[in-house]
């Protein structure tokens, strides 16, 4: 199963990669496990974004700068607006990193 | 608030699943084992929760723990931890005796086994390892999952915290929870200090502590490691931009004659201020024979001349790099947004990590559909499972 790192740079992933990194330079973890461990993050975030979340959101907003890179979509939106179900969220910068979600079905 | 108790739910979910599919990487095939993984389970979970992208402990005991006991899990969470279990002792048994030999692993079913709401009570106080670890004594690694865990009394995300991107706010707030910990004499704590500490500027810090560690390494390379360490931090206190090449061969030929004194940490200031002002210097530098040549040789003149003015004098040698450097400058300041660009990658704030569907354009307005996306909006979490976007160029 093809999976993204792109999660890793969330949160989730982020706190999850000091972790790993923390364990490896303790010498707790062997480098080869922690990129395991990084893997199954991949697929498990992959997989519980398509199973758990079922929320819709729209975004507006002025594009700044787009990029379209190795199949990698990049956009700087300037004074977004993100609408879920709750409220309305205002961003004066955001940045979007989307990948092709083609690649995942292949 | 629903959708941050959403998301931390889901993520809740994404760390079960994720140590449960590894565990048999970890106790197999010589693997570290089930402590280490729930280490990095703890290690995980408390930085989710300083992130502020996980409730408080409340949620973890009954997402996290629950699963095992089978209260809102998912179904593949429900297995893992039970066989688990079974390995050892009923739960119930667990929980009622709590002095039997308990691998770490047992606790973690126990609270969604018996009740959750045992271990909501005391506010976590009682957080599992607390039985296990008192009761039996165990091994050295508990005390680390125990400092790992979240600590049951850690004050929920603070403002400060919430100001600040993840990344940054790990570093600092596991600093903070180190001393915290300390105080409670956790012994792994200086330790993970360390590593902390670690994870934001490394490689200087480690410089910095191996010197001060070792006392006095002999320097053979003359480069004069240890002194140039010292003088950026003098630098970074005198809010001195990093030091340009040039600097670093004079730090290094100062630094020679000083190496050979042990004091590595105190008295590195005042040789460089005297460097700066005092031109005596060269004579002494002279006695340092075989770079004399190539590095005094404008040293003299550069030093001269950027003693007014530190700030001025590091920029003119970040110039002479190449012509390039104030160009750049140039365009930062025209263009501030590439700065702020810049600062966001690092902080990663304000950050949409999605799959796109779909993206199109007429003339200026561009439409794209995005699946399966983690948003970290202001400073909170959101996940999204379909995302419409509507921009104007």
């Amino acid at each position: 199963m093809a999976t993204f790192e792109l999660y890793r740079r969330s949160t989730i992933g982020m706190c999850l990669t000091e972790t790993l990194d923390e364990m490896v330079s303790n010498g707790t973890l062997s480098p080869e496990l922690a990129i395991q461990v990084l893997v199954q993050f991949d697929k498990s975030m992959t997989e519980a974004l398509e199973t758990q979340v079922k929320s819709k959101v729209t975004i507006k907003g002025h594009l700044h700068t787009y990029r379209f890179c190795d199949n990698v979509w990049t956009f700087i939106l300037q004074g977004a607006t993100f609408k879920n179900e709750d409220s309305p969220e205002e961003v004066g910068r955001v940045k979007i990193v989307a990948c092709d979600s083609k690649l995942l079905t292949q | 608030m629903a959708a941050p108790s959403t998301t931390s739910s889901v993520y809740l979910h994404v760390i079960g699943d994720v140590i449960t599919k590894v565990r048999e990487e970890f106790v197999n095939n010589g693997g570290p084992g089930e402590e280490v993984l729930n280490e990095l389970q703890g290690m995980w979970e408390t930085k989710m929760m300083q992130a502020g992208a996980v409730l408080g402990p409340v949620d973890r005991s009954a997402n996290t723990k629950a699963p095992p006991g089978g209260a809102a899990a998912p179904v593949h969470d429900l297995n893992v931890p039970y066989e688990g279990t079974e390995e050892f002792e009923t739960p119930t048994a667990d929980m009622l005796f709590p002095p039997t030999p308990l691998q770490t692993p047992i606790p973690t079913p126990l609270p969604g086994t018996v009740d959750s709401n045992l271990y909501n009570i005391p506010t976590g106080s009682s957080d599992y390892p607390t039985p296990s670890n008192d009761g039996v004594g165990n091994s050295s690694g508990n005390t680390e999952i125990k400092a790992g865990r979240p600590s049951p009394y850690m004050p929920p995300p603070s403002p400060w915290m919430n100001q600040r991107p993840p990344l940054g706010v790990d570093v600092n707030v596991a600093y903070m929870e180190a001393r915290e910990d300390g105080d409670r004499g956790t012994s792994h704590q200086p330790h993970t200090q360390d590593f902390f500490t670690a994870s934001g500027k490394r490689k200087r810090d480690d410089f910095v502590q191996h010197y001060q560690n070792g006392g006095y390494i002999p320097q053979q390379d003359g480069a004069g490691d240890a002194v140039f360490e010292d003088s950026q931090i003098t630098e970074k206190t005198t809010t001195l931009p990093a030091a340009d090449t040039r600097n670093r061969q004079m730090l290094a030929h100062v630094g020679r004659p000083l190496s050979k004194i042990p004091q590595v940490d105190g008295q590195t200031p005042d040789p460089y201020d005297e460097m700066l002002s005092t031109p005596n210097i060269y004579n002494y530098q002279g006695v340092v024979s075989e770079d004399y040549n190539i590095a005094s040789t404008p040293a003299p003149n550069d030093l001269q001349a950027g003693t007014p003015a530190i700030g001025v004098h590091n920029d003119v040698g970040e110039d002479e790099d190449e012509d390039e450097p104030p160009l750049n400058e140039n365009d930062d300041d025209d263009d501030d947004l590439d700065d702020v660009d810049n600062g966001e990658e690092l902080n990663t704030q304000h950050l949409v990590l999605a799959q796109f569907d779909k993206v199109t354009r007429t003339k200026s307005k561009w439409k794209c559909t995005l699946k399966d996306g983690i948003m970290h909006i202001n400073n909170k979490d959101i996940l999204f499972n379909k995302a419409t976007g509507e921009f104007d160029f």
